[in-house]
């Protein structure tokens, strides 16, 4: 027990870390969904490429990073967009389970895609800069925080994304009613290919930014994971993802500290935390920790 | 209105026209094994080893289709429930020495009991409900890997005893063959009586509109938990079958992978229909097999169609996609859907009215 609570702040600090990605996953979980209904099943997908193609980028074709990761960023992007012109909109207004069938075989195609093109096991990302933080207790590299400085910058840019410009209105009316909004001249249509490529641009960087080391199958777990931070800040709403995002960061860390280090239980089983999580919040709180009721119109 | 005498004739014809499908399938599955060997030598394929799979593999299909096509809601975690069975099964053949076929009903009742205890999350809806099966999935095979004392983690289970029922040891494959598909010609029987039964239409009334069913005075709750029980015995079924044909079993072969090829079996074969499973399921086995014989029906292929795992998940990913553009009643009901057409067509250029439409939901 002694252990754990010396251990925490360290937990406190990775948690911080891995909810950064959450955040960054959540809000594009919540930008597709608030604007098309949608929710993609292979956002995590986006994070896994991202990385992946940034390790090309870097490594591999050794072109530096300031190129490297705005390139990357941009792929993804535009591997977003179209999916969203070849799944997306033959698909549209035909239900939830074709949708999620839809995004699902999406999910599985890239996954295999990324694997053939990158089979390895683990590919090294290299970080933004170099140097480690030793404090008392505490020690952490200097791409925490770049991932705090990215996030910080993202959420910001977003919310005058969403707030100052026309894109960003009609994103928030396509939300609130599709019809509506196409009635007063708002192309629903594109709506969804920006939502769709801001999302992936999101997961891109979420991926890029994570991770040490990358793989194929990286993606399946970031994707839960940032698809319950989106839950519990309340699906569709792009600032819930913050509140969402350090919630699973910093619980799944202590959880899976005090399990394996208080219980001696493995901590093989700390995945298994969010989506224990997520199954708890969607039971007992659908809205969200902050939300008000849900309505459901008939 | 008199009663009518019991006519022979009119009984047999009620019988063909409900279960018209069975009494051509059953005949073909049961003879197959008679000319299925010659004829897989020629074209390089084991037919009855593979049929034996699709029949395991369509015990859970048709279970995930009742839940799935026919009450609508959906399930990506259905893995777990094999797994849960195989794992029962094995663990039970292995440690005790149990005979298999108590094993594999004990992973039956194990897979409806964990299916009846997260029954909770039917009362999610649409994508809610599918992340959280999904997630599900991934618990239950974190915990098949982790559960070292119990599932010897990713090491697996291996020399899991060979089928036998009722002290009769059934190892040769024409045995496994017929073992798994009368169990799997039942299982089809009793699920289309179940779909045009009244539970049956009450379960496809949600799958319209809940509240529409609610109204009518379905009770929507109870038949999504029977619904989801049954099927996730029917996944523990073809598991525990499973483990004992493959003799060795091991976590990642009840991972998210097969969860969706679960779906891709039902999506494809066709939802809200009992055949759509069996030609789901004989798809997603088969698909494997006949791209390794490729090379020797067509002398040379480029190498890396060969290695088809490899690329498994794109084309699964294509398939599942390009099902859902085009044809999104799943290939059965597609092909009946066009005979039934055709055939209306022709009865209607020959001056008359086709009155053989056919029963609903099969």
């Amino acid at each position: 027990m002694a252990d754990f609570f010396s251990n925490l702040p360290q937990y406190l600090v990775n948690g911080l870390g891995s909810g950064c990605i959450y955040i960054l996953m959540a809000m594009g979980f919540s930008l597709i969904y608030a604007s098309t209904g949608i929710i993609n099943f292979a956002q995590g997908e986006f994070a896994a490429i991202g990385a992946l193609v940034a390790y090309t980028f870097a490594v591999k074709l050794g072109l530096s990073l300031p190129l490297a990761v705005p390139l990357s960023v941009a792929l993804v992007g535009f591997i977003g967009l179209v999916l969203e012109r070849s799944v997306i909109l033959p698909l549209r207004e035909k239900g939830a389970l074709t949708a999620i069938i839809g995004t699902i075989g999406a999910s599985i195609f890239l996954k295999s895609g990324a694997r053939i093109i990158w089979p390895e096991e683990a590919y090294k990302v290299p970080e933004f800069t170099q140097g480690q933080f030793n404090l008392p207790k505490v020690s952490f590299n200097a791409q925490l925080l770049w991932m705090l400085g990215l996030t910080f910058l993202v959420v910001v840019s977003v919310y005058v994304l969403m707030n100052r410009t026309k894109l960003g209105k009609g994103l928030r009316a396509c939300a609130i009613n599709p019809e509506a909004a196409s009635l007063v001249g708002i192309n629903v249509s594109v709506m969804s290919m920006a939502a769709f490529s801001m999302a992936a641009l999101l997961g891109g960087l979420a991926g890029l930014v994570s991770a040490p080391f990358a793989n194929y199958r990286m993606g399946l777990y970031l994707g839960i994971k940032g698809f319950t931070a989106a839950v519990i800040g309340g699906l569709g709403d792009v600032y819930g993802a913050v509140l969402g995002g350090l919630t699973v960061g910093l619980l799944e860390e202590v959880v899976a500290g005090f399990l394996s280090v208080a219980l001696g239980i493995s901590s093989g089983y700390k995945d298994a935390v969010a989506v224990v999580l997520l199954v708890s919040v969607l039971l007992f709180r659908p809205q969200g920790l902050v939300g008000r009721g849900l309505v459901e119109k008939v | 209105m008199q009663e009518k005498a019991f006519d022979i004739k009119t009984a047999a014809r009620r019988v063909w026209r409900g279960y018209k499908a069975f009494l051509l399938f059953t005949p073909f599955i049961m003879t197959l094994p008679l000319w299925a060997e010659r004829l897989g030598k020629a074209i390089s394929l084991n037919i009855v080893y593979l049929m034996r799979m699709v029949g395991t593999f369509t015990l859970v299909a048709v279970g995930l289709n009742l839940l799935m096509g026919y009450a609508g809601q959906a399930s990506l975690g259905h893995g777990a429930f094999m797994g849960i069975g195989a794992y029962t099964s094995a663990i039970l053949a292995t440690r005790w020495g149990w005979p298999a076929w108590i094993g594999i009903l004990l992973g039956t009742l194990v897979a409806a009991a964990v299916g009846y205890l997260v029954a909770p999350i039917l009362r999610l809806r649409g994508h809610y409900l599918a992340m959280a099966t999904l997630g599900l999935g991934i618990v239950a095979y974190i915990f098949f890997r982790e559960m070292i004392a119990l599932t010897e983690g990713n090491v697996g289970i291996r020399e899991i005893p060979k089928l036998n029922f009722l002290g009769m040891v059934i190892s040769s494959r024409n045995g496994e063959f017929y073992f798994v598909w009368i169990i799997a010609i039942i299982v089809l029987l009793m699920c289309q009586n179940l779909v045009r039964s009244r539970v049956g239409r009450a379960i496809r009334a949600f799958h319209q509109s809940e509240v529409a069913a609610r109204v009518m005075g379905v009770n929507v709750p109870s038949y999504k938990m029977k619904v989801f029980v049954l099927s996730a015995a029917l996944g523990g079924l073809a598991g525990g079958i499973y483990s004992h044909f493959q003799g060795y079993i091991n976590p990642s072969q009840f991972d998210v992978m097969l969860s969706i090829q679960l779906v891709v079996m039902v999506v494809v074969g066709g939802m809200e229909s009992i055949w759509g499973s069996v030609a789901g399921a004989s798809l997603v086995v088969f698909l494997p097999s006949v791209v390794e014989a490729l090379p020797k029906w067509l002398g040379n292929v480029p190498a890396w169609v060969r290695q088809y795992s490899n690329y498994e998940g794109l084309v699964f990913g294509a398939i599942l996609v390009l099902t859902m553009i085009f044809l999104p009643k799943g290939i059965t009901t597609s092909t009946v859907d066009f005979f039934h057409r055709k055939i209306r067509k022709a009865a209607a250029l020959m001056g008359e009215e086709s009155t053989d439409s056919p029963p609903r939901g099969e």
